[in-house]
This record gives structure tokens, C-alpha cells and sequence, in this order.
């Protein structure tokens, strides 16, 4: 492919803390990789492992979470329970032999527009490395 | 030695009780090594039961397959009692559900029976092949034997155990209100998590060259599904249709979403009877995903299922220190 | 025409011989026994008993396309027809089971994606000289030789094959390799025929079915129907692993702005089987889908198309986690009756 790979990534955001900070890095004017495909979420909790699975099969390269720093939930305790979830997930999905590269989660706050970008620049870049995803996308299958 | 007339007699009596509604236990299938759950509602038929190494069912299942038709109108509902063998690894499941609240505690007479392993019949019959007739089996001084139309044959534990049951560590309930037979040493005290450590050890596209095959004979019959005795939500999502979640299709990646979604429904959850893999028709390593899964919980969250009642559901607490050296 | 004879080393000659066709053979795919395209360096072995997968999945794919569309177009685009296959050791009793479904995808109206699949494919039966222990193709109209639905029937001598040619089906195939078969002798035709009353001599299981088509129905409300279903799970591998069940959902499936109306395997077994939308279900437990089950394949079917829709090949009973064992329910309905 002469083209260069440009992954594509869904991103399930916070709607209090992550979604606001990519709002404030947008209105800071601070430049980060458009490859993000953003879906926002009322909180991390919400964010089903299916969301991730059904997301890999859709055609992403890559799937990041995030949501507000430990403590800092808007409905307490929610980040913490997805905190467990996503642990578990992402240990499952390496097993079965899906790169780590491409599952991500951060914490990232309304004030946090600058660790937004770097976040981003991580999970892009990483998943840039990781390659395009094929593993069982959908992909139209015996169609 | 198991006592069948002690357990006859233990079935006769928790059936004559007037809030127990049925008791279930084992009975001799009807061919080679088939075992089939038996549901005992009069005294009579108590007779029939069983417990031998073959009887590998997980009872606990029915704890939670039972159908809840809607009652007549002018008709009460039955609320009695439902009374259940278990061997060690199914009155785990018991505690599990009663963690989940899936079942209340004086729903359940459970009859503990303290077990020494079951029986592979996939094993099993890779030695000796499908007899005819209906083989017996018992524990004798920790071997197995078999009651074969040619005569008695003895076979060591390794040979047709089912694998779960070599590495048991809960050979004895962890609860129960009637013991059945004496309590056994339990053979193995660690969990070493050796199969899962093989896996891990491959490189990423070997695990996934390996899971694919095992993923694409998948024929979705969600037998491994409703076996098992933690499946049990109403409304399935592997049944809906509105949102599809995951499609009817059959093909590798709507297998490997109904795969990770199922096991991943059991992280923190499962007590590992193996039901699943054994039923599974097209020999899936199901246990391989299971295990993984408990392997985590363990590492990160010093957890195990199905032990302690009071216990809280891992997916449904935290700790606010839990491990995040993962998070960005 | 004449029988004939193959040596069995010149089996992957044969094979080689029918390369305008796509041949299809009893392997082990991880760890299934299934149907499977024959390629080069594949050993192929025909010392299988049944599949656990029976071959209907080659004429009635799990999940088949039906046609392609667009989201916002109003033009379908058909599916094509697939290509000529050629089915080799297949059983008499799964052979038997595609003229049993046939019936219903040709009556009526016409069933265009399996009849298509079935009119091109010929099928190389092999007879069962050493039956599993739960085969019962005798109780059901079959036997281990049975030739009904077969193209060739194939006999293993021992040193040889010998080969039946049934149909000007398999008379055509028999000609693509003329030169490896040889005509075999009376004494081949002698030996096959003793063999084939030996396998069925072996066969131990039985059941009379005889009057089942009338009287299934005057049990409706029998309490037999408890009984069975009562260990039951209600997952699909009964009637998944079927030769005969060929019960299909419809569905259609998007990817982006393209969609495709496939169908897939369904199972009487499935509580959303019979499911209404409003919430309601005519058969509310399993209790009536077990029964289902049997009356579907012992009294509808033979209403209907004068068949039984069952053939005996025991992968029902094989394979149910719960031994529920189909050839001791109908002695219990026989009993009851």
C-alpha cells in the first residue's frame, strides 16, 4: 500500500471530565491527531466491554477509554468499576492474541488539555504500530 | 464407597418434607457412560439415583433453568424448596448465586457430596470406545473402576479424570445442609495455572492461529451458554435482536464476540465445573478462556468465586486502590 | 451399469481424477470431525464414522447470503450459484436425510439456494460396516447400505473399494476415472453384499416407529413431555447437528450503507424460536419444544411428506449433555400409547 496507514480509533469519553478536556485542548487550539472517532458517554461506567469488542469488529484499530481521575467521578465510584472492567477485558483480548497497542484507558480531567494531546498521540501512535486491525472485523465475511 | 442406600434413603426423607418440591440427583443414562440428571418427585423414584464418578452434571444449573411460567389466575405460586446434590465444584456455584442474589437461601436444600473426581467420557472412551451397555463406575482407594460387560476394570486417576478435576482444590461443598459420605483430602493445594501459562508464553499471532481455529468450529448452539449455572439472565444478549449486539451469523468474528462476551459475563464469576467444555460439540478449550479470566482476578484482585456467601460480586465492587499501571 | 473397483491406494488418484469438481471429505478440522474441501497435502481418511457435523451443511450452510443490497437503493443483487461438488464417504443415513429434506425445500415454491446446491452435487456414499453404538438407521426405513439419495455407493473390501454406480450422477463420475477403476467380479458383488448384512447385524439399537404418525398427537398433553424436557437445556445441538432439522431464521445484516438478507440455522430448541413479538409464546417451556421436536420428526413430517424426519444416525444422542436419548423417548411414547 503506497498509502500511509492512518488508524482509525474510537474513543468512548466521560461526558464530565474527558470529553470536557478534549473540548478545552479544542478550544485551546492545541493540534492532536485526527484519527479519533469520539463517542461520548455519560460516564466510563457505562462503557460496556461489548462497546470495545463491537468496536474492533466494526473496523477500529484501536479503542481508547477515559474518563475522570480516581475520586473525581461525577457519579462517585463509576470510573472505578469500569477501571475493573477494562482490566479484565484488556487481559482477555491479549490472550486470545489482540495487541495491546490497540486497547487503551487514561484518566483524563476538564482541565486537561495538554495530557489530552499527549494521550492522544500515544494511543495514535501506537496503534500505528500495531498495524491495521483484521483479526475478526467483520469485514463482510462470506457475503 | 458410596453408600446408595443412605443416599436413597436421604432423597426418600428430603422429599417427604412438605416444602420441598423436588429433589434432583443423578441416574444412569441410558447408554455406555451417559449419566442423566434425574428430578426425583415421589419417594419412589428415589431409587433410581446414583453418585459415581460419572456424574459429572453440574445440578446447580437447575437451579436457575427451572421455567417460571406465569401462574394461573386463582392459583398460588409453588415457593417450596428445590433440594440438590452438589459435588464440591457445584456447591460453588450454589454460593455464587446466592452472592448474586440469582437464588435465595431457603429456596435450596443442598445435599453436599463430597467428591473424588469425574470421569472424562471423551477420555474414557478414547481408551475403551462406546460399550453398549450402561457402565458403573466407583472410587476405590483413590483409583477408579469401571463395571465393563468383560469385567472390572481399574484405571488410575490421571488416565480418565476430567482435567478440571486433577488440579480440584474444593474436592469437599462449601455448603450444604446434608453431607453426603465422608469428606475427602483434597489432592491439590495450589493452583498453578499451567495451561494458561502455556498460552501466554506463545506470541501474539501464535494465541490468535490457535483461538481462530478454535473459534471458527464454533456452531453457536449455546450449549456451553445454558449449562452453565452462572448464564442465567433473562434476556440474554446473545438472543436479542433490537439492539444486535452480536450477529446470528456464523463466521469468525461474531464467534470470537460470542466467545469473549461469554467468558468474559463469567470474569469473576465462574467456579470452574468445566460444564462448559464438556458439553461443548465441537471440543472448544472453553476452560482455557475461564481460567484466564480467574487467573486475573486472582493477580489483580486476590478474588475467588464462589466460596464465601457474604462475599460481594468482584465486578460489582472495587477497591479504590485497585491496579491501574495500565491507564495512560 | 457395472459395479467397479478401486484400490484404496490409488484413492488420492481418484480424487486427483474429479478436479473439475470441488471434493469434499470427512476431515478433522481443529478439533471437529466435519465435511471439508479435499486439498493436496490433506491425508484424507474415510475411517470416520459420522461427522459430528453432518454434510447438510454443504447444501445448507449455516449462514448463507440470500442476496446483497443497498441502504437508500431499491436493487437486489441475487447471490450466484456455487460450483459442482462432489461428496466422498458420505454415510447412508445423511445421504438418506437430503432426500428426507428435500421434500420441503421443493415444496410449495421452490427453494432456489438449496436446490441449486443440491442439483450440483453428487454424493459417494460409504457403507457403514462397523455402526457407532447408538445408530438406529434400520427402526427408521435405512440401513448401514442403504442406497436412497446416494449417487455411488462405496463398499470398503478391505484391499479395495467397490463402487455401486446408482444414478447417471455417479455413472458420469465413474467415467471421469475410468482408467483406475477396474470391473469387479461377482465375488466382489458377493462379499459387499455379506458385509452390508453383517453391519446390519451390528446394529443394536432399534425401535418400532410403526403408528407413531397417528398417535403422537393423542399425547399432547402427556406428562412424558415433562419428563423429557425436564433435564433438558434447551441449546441447539440436537437439532444443529441434525441431518435432517432445517429450521432457518432470516435476517439481515448492514456494513455501513451495504446489507445482505442471509439466513442461518434456528433451532425448535430456542425460546426465541417461537417468540411473538407482543411477548407472547406459543410453546412457553421446554416441555413444548422437546415435544415439538419429536412430533415435528415423527408425525408433521410424515403428514406431510409420507417420511419420517429422522434417519438414525445417533448424533443426537451422542452429543446430548444430558442423555436425552431419542430411541428410549419413543419407547416410552410407544408405551404410552
Amino acid at each position: 500500500m503506497s498509502e500511509k496507514f492512518e488508524p482509525n480509533i474510537v474513543a468512548f469519553l466521560c461526558n464530565w471530565c474527558s470529553y470536557a478536556g478534549a473540548d478545552l485542548a479544542g478550544t485551546s487550539r492545541i493540534q492532536y491527531p485526527a484519527n479519533l472517532k469520539i463517542i461520548r458517554v455519560m460516564c466510563t461506567g457505562r462503557v460496556n466491554p461489548l462497546f470495545i469488542v463491537n468496536a474492533f469488529q466494526q473496523g477500529a484499530d484501536g479503542v481508547l477509554v477515559s474518563g475522570c481521575h480516581p475520586g473525581d467521578c461525577h457519579y462517585m465510584e463509576g470510573n472505578y468499576y469500569a477501571r475493573r472492567r477494562f482490566s479484565l477485558i484488556r487481559e482477555l483480548l491479549e490472550y486470545i492474541g489482540i495487541d495491546p497497542r490497540r486497547i487503551h484507558m487514561s484518566w483524563v480531567s476538564a482541565s486537561e488539555g495538554a495530557k489530552w494531546k499527549d494521550v492522544v498521540e500515544k494511543v495514535v501512535a501506537e496503534a500505528r504500530e500495531a498495524g491495521p486491525f483484521d483479526q475478526f472485523r467483520r469485514n463482510k465475511i462470506n457475503w | 464407597m458410596v453408600d446408595l442406600e443412605n443416599l436413597r434413603t436421604i432423597a426418600k426423607e428430603t422429599i417427604s418434607r412438605e416444602d420441598v418440591k423436588y429433589f434432583i440427583g443423578w441416574r444412569e443414562g441410558t447408554y455406555g457412560f451417559s449419566v442423566s440428571p434425574h428430578f426425583v418427585r415421589e419417594p419412589a423414584e428415589a431409587d433410581k439415583l446414583i453418585f459415581s464418578p460419572l456424574c459429572s452434571n453440574n445440578l446447580a444449573t437447575y437451579l436457575t433453568l427451572a421455567e417460571k411460567l406465569p401462574v394461573p389466575r386463582g392459583q398460588e405460586p409453588d415457593t417450596r424448596k428445590v433440594a440438590l446434590m452438589v459435588k464440591g465444584c457445584d456447591s460453588r456455584a450454589v454460593v455464587q448465586l446466592l452472592v448474586e442474589r440469582g437464588i435465595e437461601r431457603e429456596q435450596v436444600v443442598v445435599i453436599g457430596c463430597p467428591c473424588q473426581g469425574v470421569i472424562d467420557t471423551k477420555k474414557v472412551e478414547q481408551l475403551l470406545g462406546q460399550p453398549e451397555n450402561v457402565v458403573r463406575a466407583r472410587w476405590e482407594k483413590g483409583k477408579i473402576i469401571c463395571q465393563l460387560p468383560d469385567g472390572e476394570k481399574e484405571f488410575i486417576k490421571e488416565e480418565v479424570l476430567a482435567q478440571k478435576c486433577l488440579k480440584c482444590r474444593y474436592p469437599n461443598p462449601v455448603i450444604y445442609d446434608i453431607l453426603f459420605g465422608e469428606k475427602v483430602e483434597p489432592w491439590c493445594q495450589e493452583e498453578d495455572f499451567q495451561e494458561v501459562k502455556e498460552i501466554e508464553g506463545l506470541t501474539l499471532q501464535e494465541r490468535w492461529d490457535y483461538w481462530q481455529e478454535k473459534f471458527s468450529s464454533c456452531i453457536r448452539c449455546y450449549s456451553c451458554r445454558n449449562v452453565c449455572p452462572l448464564c442465567y439472565c433473562e434476556d440474554c444478549i446473545l438472543d436479542r435482536l433490537n439492539p444486535t449486539w452480536i450477529n446470528r451469523s456464523v463466521n469468525i468474528s461474531e464467534n470470537t464476540a460470542f466467545q469473549l462476551s461469554r467468558a468474559f459475563h463469567l470474569a469473576g464469576r465462574c467456579i470452574e465445573c468445566g460444564e462448559c467444555e464438556r458439553v461443548c460439540p465441537v471440543n472448544i478449550p472453553l476452560m482455557k478462556l475461564n481460567k484466564k479470566l480467574s487467573k486475573a482476578v486472582k493477580e489483580m484482585f486476590d478474588f475467588e468465586p464462589g466460596l464465601d456467601p457474604e462475599a460481594k460480586p468482584l465486578q460489582a465492587s472495587y477497591r479504590p486502590d485497585d491496579k491501574e499501571d495500565f491507564i495512560l | 451399469m457395472e459395479s467397479l473397483k478401486l484400490d484404496k491406494d490409488k484413492l488420492k488418484d481418484f480424487i486427483a481424477a474429479l478436479d473439475s469438481k470441488k471434493v469434499y471429505a470427512p476431515q478433522k478440522v481443529g478439533e471437529t470431525i466435519k465435511f471439508a474441501p479435499v486439498n493436496g497435502d490433506l491425508e484424507v481418511s474415510l475411517d470416520f464414522a459420522n461427522t459430528t457435523v453432518p454434510p447438510k451443511e454443504i447444501v445448507f450452510p449455516q449462514t448463507e447470503t440470500m442476496f446483497l443490497f443497498e441502504q437508500g437503493g431499491t436493487d437486489i443483487n441475487l447471490t450466484k450459484g456455487g460450483a459442482e461438488k462432489v461428496l466422498l464417504g458420505v454415510r447412508p443415513c445423511d445421504a438418506r436425510a437430503m432426500s428426507v429434506v428435500d421434500n420441503l425445500f421443493s415444496w410449495d415454491i421452490d427453494d432456489p439456494y438449496y436446490l441449486d446446491k443440491r442439483k450440483k452435487i453428487t454424493l459417494v456414499g460409504l457403507a457403514c460396516l462397523e455402526p457407532p453404538l447408538n445408530c438406529f438407521c434400520p427402526s427408521v426405513g435405512g440401513g448401514p447400505a442403504s442406497t436412497e439419495g446416494l449417487d455411488i455407493l462405496m463398499t470398503d473390501l478391505g484391499d479395495a473399494y467397490l463402487f455401486q454406480p446408482l444414478t447417471p450422477k455417479g455413472e458420469q463420475l465413474c467415467q471421469l476415472s475410468s482408467e483406475l477403476l477396474q470391473p469387479a467380479g461377482a465375488e466382489d458383488n458377493a462379499r459387499a453384499e455379506e458385509l452390508h448384512r453383517e453391519a446390519e447385524k451390528k446394529i443394536t439399537r432399534e425401535v418400532d416407529i410403526k403408528g407413531l404418525a397417528e398417535g403422537l398427537p393423542s399425547l399432547w398433553k402427556s406428562e412424558i413431555w415433562k419428563e423429557v424436557a425436564e433435564p433438558c437445556l434447551g441449546c441447539g445441538i440436537c437439532t444443529y447437528l441434525c441431518p435432517t432439522c432445517h429450521c432457518f431464521d432470516i435476517q439481515d445484516e448492514m456494513e455501513g450503507l451495504d446489507g445482505r438478507r442471509c439466513r442461518m440455522w434456528d433451532s425448535c430448541l430456542f425460546k426465541e424460536y417461537t417468540l411473538h413479538a407482543s411477548g407472547h409464546n406459543p410453546r412457553p417451556s421446554r416441555r413444548e419444544r422437546q415435544r415439538n421436536r419429536i412430533n415435528h420428526k415423527f408425525s408433521y413430517f410424515v403428514d406431510k411428506f409420507g417420511v419420517t424426519a429422522c434417519v438414525g444416525c445417533g448424533r443426537c444422542i451422542n452429543l446430548c449433555p444430558v442423555n436425552i436419548d431419542i430411541v428410549d423417548i419413543l419407547s416410552k411414547v410407544k408405551e404410552a400409547l
